[in-house]
């Protein structure tokens, strides 16, 4: 192998030899740049090969015949091969995308950015502390020299704010360099770290020196404010440089430093290192400047890699795995991002939206906050679950929170900025693309994916992306050209051979759900044959949230459960953002959502105890003290998704706002994995207590009162598909209440819900779909009178509002018999009097649906509409006949439920002799009922229809009206405010205090982070006092504490 | 003598500092940083000093056996000169940069160049 | 399960006994409720006169299918409720078709005719009928809680949802009865009752005296027929659930008149003597007053 040390002679001399060339050989100078880098670049991953397929030992390289106290060495092992290829392919990628800038500036800036690829390299190799120091400054020359290159002429202010503080970092840097020298005789790393006994002490201030000094070049809050301009102003592929190169190499550095530290000193590495990451995470949200954002974040991410390197010593031997994972994940998203800011003339967040002509690029966003975030199946996601394991196994929670905090700000602001992108207007500049540019964004977008199938392999869980639900919903991704009715077959074709292959590996419960999934998703694609084009970016998305949802029931351990949970959210976020007008609601859909994900993934942590492998069924096996917390994170991660009470703002407009096929599939589906994501944590955890309170009493509260408020806010919606959003909520109530009374029948009665919540609402909301499509509006007070003009959307909604509203003979019927069966059974009394107060507003919106929608007046420009489109109309026919079947014969689908929840709860099953249903208190019989009211009611409207069989119909005015006719449809259609007296009553508890709550929330954090931002002033002056001041400070708190 | 070199050269370092933050001229600041950088060289060399023994030489009269007992510490006057060297090309350096920022602004008050921020 | 036809006559024997008593307590407690105001009242038999007239009617227009199935549900709706309860305690006979369904598809029945009398009254086209339909599900979402509350207690009390066995275990003498074991129940369950019984104070719905309003406005002939005999049949049927739940239920048919009636009474007794509430201050009136009885009940089982 070519020693490593070619690498720096390569760049050296390259640069040396770019002196010689005349000014005007500009394209030669080019050449010879891009060959030195692509020479740099062989080198590295020829040894990262070597290393890896070999397994070959880390080599010493030995200057001028010495070795190490008497020379300085570097050394080239696994890490350092790795972090030079990322360093050395930043370069190269980041000279590419400068082609033009480096051309018309000519051979010294060649040479600049070749002596800076160089230094980084030399951070990374060397082993001698004042050699490092050399590359150190060697860096800073180079940095301060390629800012220049940007054409923003701000670039040079920040350049000298850069140089003031680089020249305060030496001086610190060498008084602690020639302290610990004096200290321990050698300059070498690794005998320093050998004789260092006084360095490890925690309490030396020549070590405290060294450190702070590489830390600060870590941008540490808040001595970063000249990185945030530099970032702002300088040339994007230089920025790429800054943020994945320059971080990546004094990371290391850093880890060099830890080295002959020691332990004692990891936490002060992990509290500069999270106050930096909660702290820019927090600061970056009230930020428009793309670039200055995204300085944001990568000054977020590395404090996050600094805190992982303190806490090295619990990590043991997934230490890399972790940092490497985070690093890595931050470092290629960044320099993608950066790049990509090159091709956006504005620099507003919204002038994104330019990238909308470009799928591939969005694909590349859409990658690149992946990574960012930490999403499967990326490699911060294996990082973070491994980092979470760890340290909630060792007990360190608050560091925990405190990541996932600023996780959780971090992908806020970042998914934000995805809205922008799909929903505003795009500028009038396009993307500037040209192929010199684009290589480099599509180079990190490959290499994202093949380092997320590299870290899914070294995970030691089963790899994502080898997950075949997964693959078949990435595959959508090449097939976007196809036009979409093609595209829908195949998924159609896809979910259910899926289902025909897998059905017998289901246990009764779990049959439920994957047939809601794999076979109810289908039906509601069927309404997807209306879209015409090729409807592009809705598949992959549509997919990709059924291959979460099918994972998610498949899902043995905690691993791959979470991982399919973060998979259905983001693929359900995609979805939920096609809708026009949903990108605010979208928006609040991914933050609880991720913000209940981590909360999953905290209780997952806790659960395990450190352990690699958790199974959840081990979740059994936990005890007090733990036992409660653990239960509680996860139920709130799960009821963000059933949208309890206090977590539900998000729904009304997610599911409202959606594409008419895309809002079943949120509501009647997805809404599922909340569901079941309890029925798995309490068939395992079953009762637990909390300070004597029993939680899954709290449990009943909130499900109750999920009910009521829910029911509430449905009757005073205008908006039919809103109306039916809330009503979601309500139903998911019901349902989150039947588990929590853990017993038999009210976990048959949550199983009722399950299912009859997906027939009803999917064929409600097509229906309401269909008529908002035909009619351009969703607000109910503009239409009236609709019946006899779609007559079939009419019958499935007064089907549908029947069993929603539990009136015998349909399905709903049995949910309410369950129910009252269940509470009989239970000693708990209060909560039901709330859900007994619910059940009857449902009444009031349900007729308030199809009163306002179709009977009532016919407003004069619906005269001439037709029936919903016939794909839309297809599904909703399909569960008309599922719901008849299922009203019958309710023992179909849960017969066989029944008898495996014995297992569970011993008594209280049900009988099912014949057609009669009968439990210990009472007893049904579908069938009977079903003849009885059949035979009443046709006699009787047979009689009318004979009786009347004359008579003429009506013309629309023809009515008695105070002696006078009306005229006007609007003024006669009694509509808007349907309840006001309701209103007048009750109105007071349908105050919309939980969104005031959340909203202040939120504006609380921006205005903190507004207010506080203001502490980087621009003045260069003031940085170098920050960074004095900094350091002292944390001197301070430091040997204080 | 060691200990008056080395209190010297903090007190440089500190003057060094005092000087970057309260003065808001770019070339004045330049200059405090030299001070400290001086200040810096100065304590490295007191560090190396060892009293009653000779440069590190070797020559006739220090002899490669005796040298290890005769001279003093070699390495912190090497990294003094790396140092020394360095510092000459980041001051290079941050000259060039006020003569930009001069030509940009006209002026050479820090206060001045606060475009960026927040 | 072999189903015995006979239970088919026999149940529309019981329908034919309670339609003619329910024409008859209609008109006698309007009689009654007449005399109160100083008035004669109409006469006894005037319901048989009404219904003759309008099903000999024939009415030449219609609102299209839809409109027919307000009365169509409104009539289901009671005939069903009266057949899935049993009439007459201990008699096969008079069990009707309660083998269905339990107390809860009772309850739940009740809205049966509720609901589809919006549908139809809707499709009328005609606001009053919506104005009515708003008004009347307002109010029925809170007055119908303490009914539910109390059958829940009752449920409870005797953990049983079968109509039959809480009447089986209240026999035995007058202090059997719910009345007595459970009487708070009892007490939310007869506040409950006056606000479903169209009359004072919790008539605005109708409002009957006045302009015409509420979900019948637009129907008339053998339309207004059909929930003229629902009007017969419906409030006797709600009647026989209070009896059997809370009364003792009846075990031959005098004791059935007789507890009809008394109960009966009872809003009419409360209707004349109290004027209207709007629609929000009964909402409020059911909330303060009735559901904390409801909930006492539950509590004290």
């Amino acid at each position: 192998m070519v020693s490593a040390l070619y690498i720096l002679i390569a760049a050296l001399g390259a640069a040396f030899f770019l002196g010689f060339l005349k000014d005007g050989m500009r394209a030669t100078a080019y050449a010879l740049t891009l060959a030195a880098l692509v020479f740099m670049n062989f080198i590295s991953a020829g040894w990262v090969w070597v290393f890896v397929v070999d397994g070959a030992a880390p080599v010493e390289i030995l200057t001028s015949g010495f070795p190490p106290p008497f020379a300085i060495n570097l050394r080239m092992g696994l890490t350092e091969a790795a972090l030079t290829l990322l360093v050395n392919l930043s370069g190269l990628l980041s000279a590419l995308y400068l082609k033009d800038v480096l051309l018309a500036l000519g051979r010294r800036s060649m040479a600049v950015l070749l002596i800076a690829v160089m230094a980084l390299c030399g951070i990374i190799l060397t082993r001698d502390i004042f050699n490092l120091f050399v590359f150190f400054e060697l860096a800073a020359i180079a940095t301060a020299g390629l800012i220049l290159l940007s054409e923003d002429k701000r670039a040079l202010s920040a350049g000298f704010k850069y140089m003031i503080v680089a020249q305060a970092i030496s001086v610190l840097l060498l008084i602690g360099i020639i302290f610990s020298y004096h200290a321990t005789g050698t300059l070498n790393i690794d005998g320093m770290a050998e004789a260092s006994t006084e360095l490890k002490t925690g309490a030396s201030i020549a070590f405290f020196l060294m450190f702070i000094a590489v830390v600060a070049e870590l941008k540490p809050f808040p001595a970063n404010g000249w990185a945030l301009d530099i970032y702002e102003s300088a040339h994007p592929a230089f920025s790429a440089i800054f943020s994945a190169a320059s971080g990546a190499a004094f990371l290391f550095a850093a880890d060099k430093l830890l080295h002959i530290g020691g332990a004692a000193w990891f936490p002060l590495a992990t509290g500069i290192g999270i106050v930096t990451f909660v702290a820019a995470n927090l600061l970056a949200l009230p930020q428009t400047n793309d670039r200055r954002l995204l300085g944001y974040s990568s000054i977020a991410q590395t404090g996050l890699v600094l805190a992982v390197l303190g806490q090295q010593d619990i990590l043991g031997d997934r230490y890399l795995f972790v940092a490497g994972g985070l690093l890595f994940a931050h470092s290629i998203a960044k320099a993608g991002l950066y790049w990509l800011s090159g091709l956006i003339a504005g620099r507003e967040l919204p002038d994104w939206a330019a990238l909308r002509s470009r799928p591939l690029l969005i694909f590349a966003f859409v990658t690149f906050i992946a990574m960012l975030s930490g999403l499967p199946p990326f490699p911060g996601f294996y990082a973070k679950w491994e980092l979470a394991r760890l340290l909630a196994g060792e007990g360190r929670i608050a560091l925990l929170a405190l990541i996932l905090f600023g996780a959780l700000l971090e992908a806020g602001y970042l998914f934000r900025w995805f809205g922008y992108i799909i929903k505003r207007e795009q500028p009038a500049q396009r993307v500037a693309c040209t192929p010199h540019k684009l290589a480099p964004v599509i180079a990190a977008v490959v290499a994202g994916w093949a380092l997320g199938y590299l870290w899914g392999d070294l995970s030691g869980h089963a790899n994502l992306l080898l997950a075949v639900p997964l693959l078949f919903a990435l595959s959508f991704l090449l097939l976007e050209w196809l036009p979409a009715w093609i595209k829908n077959t195949l998924a159609i074709a896809g979910m259910v051979a899926f289902f025909v292959l897998t059905y017998a590996e289901y246990d009764p419960l779990r049959l439920i759900f994957s047939v809601i999934i794999l076979i109810g998703g289908p039906i509601i694609f069927l309404a997807s044959y209306h879209e015409h084009g090729r409807r592009i970016g809705f598949y992959p998305a549509a997919m990709l949230m059924y291959a979460g949802l099918t994972l998610l029931i498949r899902a043995n351990d905690s691993f791959g459960f979470f991982a399919a949970w973060e998979m259905l959210t983001v693929g359900s976020y995609f979805l939920i953002l096609r809708g026009k007008h949903s990108e605010p609601h979208a928006l609040s859909y991914i933050i609880f959502s991720l913000g209940g994900a981590f909360m999953i993934l905290a209780g997952f942590a806790l659960a395990a105890q450190g352990a690699p492998q958790f199974d959840l069924a081990s979740l059994s096996l936990l005890t007090q003290p733990l036992a409660p917390w653990v239960f509680i994170l996860l139920a709130l991660g799960f009821m963000t998704k059933t949208a309890a009470i206090g977590l539900h703002i998000w729904l009304p407009g997610a599911h409202g706002e959606a594409e008419t096929d895309v809002s079943p599939m949120v509501s009647g589906i997805l809404l599922k994995a909340g569901l079941f994501g309890l029925i798995v944590l309490l068939m395992t955890m079953g009762k637990q207590q909390l300070y004597g309170i029993e939680l899954t009493h709290v449990l009943l509260w909130i499900g109750a009162l999920s009910a009521l408020l829910g029911n509430l806010m449905a009757i005073f919606e205008e908006d039919a598909k809103r109306l039916l959003a809330y009503s979601s909520i309500g139903q998911m109530g019901y349902a989150v209440f039947g588990l929590a009374l853990m017993n038999h029948l009210g976990w048959l009665m949550a199983l009722m819900f399950v299912i009859n919540h997906y027939i009803y609402k999917s064929m409600l909301f097509l229906s309401a779909g269909g008529v908002a499509k035909r009619t351009g509006t969703r607000d109910m007070y503009r239409m009236g009178g609709l019946i006899t003009l779609m007559p079939l959307s009419f019958i499935a909604t007064l089907i549908g509002i029947i069993a929603v509203s539990g009136v015998p003979p349909l399905s709903g019927f049995g949910g309410r018999w369950i129910f009252y069966n269940a509470i009989l059974s239970s000693d708990v009394r209060l909560p039901m009097v709330i859900l007994f107060f619910a059940g009857p507003i449902a009444f009031l919106y349900l007729f308030r649906l199809i009163h306002t929608i179709f009977l009532g007046q016919l407003k004069d420009e619906h005269r001439k509409l037709k029936e919903a489109p016939f794909w839309i109309i297809l599904p909703q026919m399909i569960f008309v006949v599922l719901l008849l079947v299922f009203a019958v014969a309710p023992g179909l689908a849960l017969r066989r439920v029944d008898t495996y929840l014995n297992q569970f709860f011993p008594e209280g099953g049900l009988n099912w002799a014949g057609t009669t249903i009968s439990s210990n208190y009472g007893y049904w019989n579908p069938v009977a009922i079903m003849i009885t009211v059949c035979v009443i009611f046709g006699s009787l409207f047979a009689w009318l229809l004979f009786v009347n069989r004359k008579a003429q119909k009506v013309k629309q005015f023809n009515i008695v009206f105070a002696g006078e006719r009306p005229y006007r449809p609007e003024t006669t259609h009694f509509a808007w405010n349907f309840f006001a007296p309701y209103r007048k009553a009750l109105g007071f508890m349908v105050q919309p205090f939980v969104t005031r709550f959340w909203s202040g929330l939120t504006d609380l954090l921006h205005a903190a982070a507004d207010l506080s931002r203001r502490l980087y002033n621009g003045n260069g002056q003031t940085y170098a006092f920050h960074f004095i001041a900094f350091v002292v400070v944390v001197y301070f708190l430091w040997t204080g504490v | 003598m060691v200990y008056i070199a080395m209190a010297t050269g903090f007190l440089l370092i500190l003057i060094g500092f005092y000087g970057a933050l309260t003065n808001r001229n770019l070339l004045r600041m330049i200059v405090a940083f030299s001070i400290a950088d001086t200040g810096i060289n100065l304590v490295i060399i007191s560090v190396g000093y060892l009293p009653g023994r000779t440069a590190p030489i070797l020559d006739t009269t220090v002899t490669a056996a005796a040298a290890a007992a005769r001279i003093i510490d070699p390495v912190p006057q090497a990294l003094v000169l790396t140092a020394i060297v360095i510092g000459v090309g980041v001051t290079a350096l941050m000259l060039a940069y006020t003569l930009k920022l001069y030509e940009k602004k006209r002026t050479l008050d820090i206060a001045k160049f606060t475009e960026l921020k927040w | 399960m072999e189903f015995d036809w006979m239970k088919i006559p026999y149940a529309l024997l019981t329908l034919f006994i309670v339609v003619n008593y329910g024409f008859l307590l209609n008109a006698l407690i309007q009689k009654i409720a007449a005399r109160v105001g100083r008035r004669y009242g109409i006469p006894i038999w005037q319901n048989y006169v009404d219904l003759i007239k309008n099903y000999g009617l024939r009415s030449s227009i219609t609102h299209g299918a839809m409109f027919y199935l307000g009365p169509v549900f409104r009539l289901s709706g009671g005939v069903g409720l009266l057949l899935f309860v049993p009439a007459i305690y201990g008699s096969y006979m008079f069990s009707n078709l309660s083998f269905a369904g339990d107390l809860i598809l009772a309850l739940y029945f009740i809205f049966f005719g509720t609901l589809g009398m919006a549908l139809g009254a809707g499709e009328s086209g005609h606001p009053y009928a919506a104005i009515g339909v708003s008004r009347g599900l307002s109010q029925v979402t809170t007055s119908e809680l303490p009914l539910a509350l109390a059958v829940f207690s009752v449920a409870l009390q005797y953990q049983t949802l079968s109509v039959t066995e809480i009447v089986a275990a209240q026999q035995g003498g007058i202090l059997n009865w719910t009345l007595f074991t459970n009487p708070v129940a009892v007490a939310a369950a007869m506040l409950s009752f006056l606000g479903s019984m169209m009359r004072p104070p919790f008539d605005v719905v109708l409002a009957p005296q006045e302009i015409p309003i509420g979900p019948p406005t637009e129907y008339h002939s053998s339309y207004l027929a059909l929930m003229q005999t629902n009007r017969a049949i419906f409030p006797v049927a709600k009647i026989v659930i209070y009896m059997n739940l809370f009364f003792g239920g009846a075990s031959d048919w005098p004791t059935f008149f007789l507890k009809v009636f008394l109960i009966y009474l009872w809003s009419a007794f409360v209707g004349v003597v109290f004027p209207r509430f709007r629609v929000e201050q009964s909402i409020r009136w059911f909330l303060i007053w009735a559901v904390p009885l409801g909930i006492l009940s539950i509590l004290m089982v």
